[in-house]
């Protein structure tokens, strides 16, 4: 804030100011003064200059090693086996604050916004964000390239198709953490009846029992499946039409919440029979509750790649580096996937798996086969506008 | 200095810091809402000051329904707040005896646990397969196929469990702070329990009433947590529009509108209940 203090304060003492003016009069004065400085220059920056600014060509970085020291990871809640920690501190020294704070990657970018944007730290080195706000930050140069040399592992041991993404053809600021997909999760004992389709999200025999995901590239897109349209390639129109078809259903009383993540304890505890629901939480709720499954709908499904990124301004990039390196070791990668269930991108994680838990590695939901994989869909890729545009008429029908 | 100059300063010298605080944390803040209510544009290319008063009318327009169920769920909720509290507050003041501490601490005592985790644990109370619902089937209060999460009873009742240490603790002090000597005149002049008891003790109590109304229905408007627990999009309050339009659409001058409007419909809604009351003034409730 400017100040815009007539003279200078040093050279007048408030009991001189206060004796020359009345003290309402002072009030008002110094009030409408304060008032001008906060609201001339007033205004909010956009995204669309540092966009154009971070366009240049990407210089090749070095990260000299050194000691690793307490640094910082963001990741969404039980998406990793805490004992990985342990044994990267134990190995490497430092301490990995580990925080789970990321349960919805709007309201994370929401958090964090005002900092990327000043160009301040966000006190985190490593966030762990999924597909289209990893490519919002790739785009806006919000993170930082890898030093290839510190990364080896990474680029090795990357399986096939997680290669040559769009917002990240060469895979220098992004590393996929895991892969999911968004299919139906269910308790065959309530609904009587197994379920194979989307539409059965739509059906009125269990209004009020359903839970749809409030992030629409997951629940207006599978929508999209149903009305025969590959999301990938959707248009706008497309999305909202599908949008309008959960608005239709959602006055009719058929959802129940739109959820998060946090559709988990009302599936469990039995409020909520059908929900959207993403494969990995399922192989976990499982554990709690044994009748419920996942299908990979038949129109297709959705899928996800969470992605670790260095935020700009990090100030344990080297140690941010090693933790990727040490992650993409098939062993390290293995025990990751035993644990959270999600599909891993690291080669050679399945034969370590066959070995120590067939059963998993049997679970088509950590290592779908190649006809479940041929039925898997990525996100479309939107304009920002476009993705406003969906964002506020999905807002509308989750009433928020 | 002169002793004149000193005796002018010395008011200053004690505002100061509470001054500075409503400065920096209050005054500056507010008005830099109020101007960010006022800019058009997109997180795209950012927002700039415009001076779009139509942010308010569309803000108003579009959530009239938000607005409506924050007023009717924290006010309905205030009044239960009320009605439960009156009794134990009044039990707490005069009749506990040695008990009046521990039911002080088992007032306060849910405040030892986080805000969100006790509306988690009323999820569970109330779920669906719970003994609550279940119960309430077999006495036919809901029917079969009934539930009581994800309705507008659930989020009522969860503000009203919130709330309740605000109403029950300024209600028990002014009860207290009352002197018995004046029912026990009433009562020395014929007056019965009842007469006593509605022409003493409750116009001396009013303070404490006004003062936990206005604490449980100003943050209960704006509460988001309980219609995000406990509801559905159908219970959803005003505070879920804000919270989501600031963190998840960051449509920030649609937020701060919304924001801004809630407050005046609060600060007129306080100076109606202040006229009704017959509070001469708002500080007086504090006191």
């Amino acid at each position: 804030m400017r100040s815009s203090w007539p003279g200078s304060p040093s050279t007048r003492s408030w009991s001189a100011v206060a004796e020359q003016y009345p003290r309402r009069l002072f009030l008002g004065r110094a009030g409408s003064l304060a008032l001008a400085s906060m609201l001339t220059g007033c205004g909010i920056e956009g995204t669309l200059e540092a966009a154009k600014k971070a366009a240049t060509p990407v210089p090749t970085v070095t990260h000299p090693k050194v000691p690793i020291g307490d640094w910082t990871w963001s990741n969404w809640p039980l998406y990793i086996d805490k004992k990985v920690l342990k044994a990267f501190d134990k190995a490497y020294g430092g301490h990995v604050k580990y925080v789970e704070d990321i349960n919805d990657n709007d309201e994370f970018y929401g958090k964090v916004r005002q900092q990327l944007q000043q160009g301040t730290s966000i006190g985190r080195d490593i966030v762990t964000l999924t597909d289209y706000m990893v490519a919002k930050w790739v785009r806006n140069r919000y993170v930082q390239a890898f030093d290839k040399k510190n990364v080896p592992n990474f680029y090795a041991n990357l399986e096939e198709n997680y290669k040559g993404i769009p917002y990240d053809p060469k895979r220098q600021f992004t590393a996929p953490w895991q892969s999911g997909a968004t299919g139906i999760g269910y308790n065959p004992k309530k609904t009587g009846r197994e379920l194979k389709s989307i539409n059965d999200l739509f059906d009125p025999a269990f209004k009020g029992r359903v839970t749809m995901l409030s992030e629409p590239y997951d629940s207006a897109c599978s929508v999209c499946l149903t009305m025969g349209v590959d999301p990938t390639h959707a248009k706008i129109d497309q999305i909202l039409a599908a949008i309008e078809k959960i608005s239709k259903a959602n006055d009719a009383g058929q959802f129940r919440r739109f959820t998060g993540n946090d559709y988990a304890t009302d599936l469990t505890k039995g409020n909520v029979w059908v929900a959207l629901a993403y494969s990995g939480d399922l192989v976990q709720l499982q554990s709690d509750n044994p009748d419920l499954q996942f299908v990979y709908p038949e129109e297709g499904a959705m899928t996800f790649t969470d992605n670790m990124m260095i935020p700009q301004h990090a100030e344990h990039v080297y140690a941010a580096e090693t933790m990727i390196n040490y992650v993409y070791q098939p062993e390290v990668a293995a025990k990751i996937a035993l644990y959270v269930n999600y599909l891993s991108p690291v080669k050679g994680v399945k034969e370590i798996v066959e070995r120590t838990d067939p059963d998993l590695a049997n679970n088509p939901l950590v290592f779908p086969p190649d006809e479940i994989r041929a039925r898997l869909h990525a996100y479309p890729a939107l304009s920002d506008a476009d993705e406003r545009q969906m964002k506020e008429a999905m807002a509308q029908v989750t009433g928020a | 200095m002169s002793l004149n100059a000193r005796r002018r300063l010395l008011p200053w010298l004690f505002l100061g810091p509470g001054l500075l605080w409503l400065l920096i944390f209050f005054l500056y803040p507010l008005v830099n809402q109020a101007a960010v209510s006022l800019m058009t544009g997109d997180p795209e290319h950012g927002y700039t000051l415009t001076w779009a008063f139509h942010n308010y009318t569309d803000a108003i327009s579009n959530y009239k329904e938000q607005f409506g169920r924050s007023i009717v769920y924290a006010g309905v909720a205030t009044i239960l707040c009320l009605v439960i509290s009156f009794p134990l507050a009044y039990f707490t003041a005069y009749k506990a005896g040695r008990f009046k501490s521990l039911i002080l601490l088992l007032i306060i005592l849910p405040f030892f646990m986080s805000y969100v985790l006790r509306t988690v644990a009323w999820q569970l109370i109330l779920s669906d397969d719970g003994w609550v619902v279940g119960v309430f089937q077999t006495l036919g209060l809901i029917d079969e196929n009934g539930r009581l999460l994800a309705t507008s009873t659930a989020v009522i009742a969860g503000i009203t469990y919130n709330f309740l240490p605000f109403m029950a603790l300024p209600l028990y002090v002014s009860l207290e702070k009352i002197d018995r000597r004046y029912i026990e005149a009433a009562t020395d002049l014929y007056a019965s329990r009842t007469t006593a008891f509605r022409k003493v003790t409750v116009p001396l109590a009013l303070p404490g009433i006004f003062a936990g109304s206005l604490l449980t229905f100003i943050p209960a408007c704006g509460d988001f947590i309980n219609a995000a627990l406990l509801g559905t999009p159908r219970q959803y309050m005003i505070g879920n529009v804000i919270q989501s339009k600031f963190l998840n659409i960051l449509d920030y001058p649609t937020a701060a509108a919304l924001s801004f409007t809630l407050m005046v419909f609060i600060l007129i809604g306080i100076f109606l209940y202040a006229r009704a009351l017959g509070t001469r003034n708002l500080t007086e409730a504090a006191i």
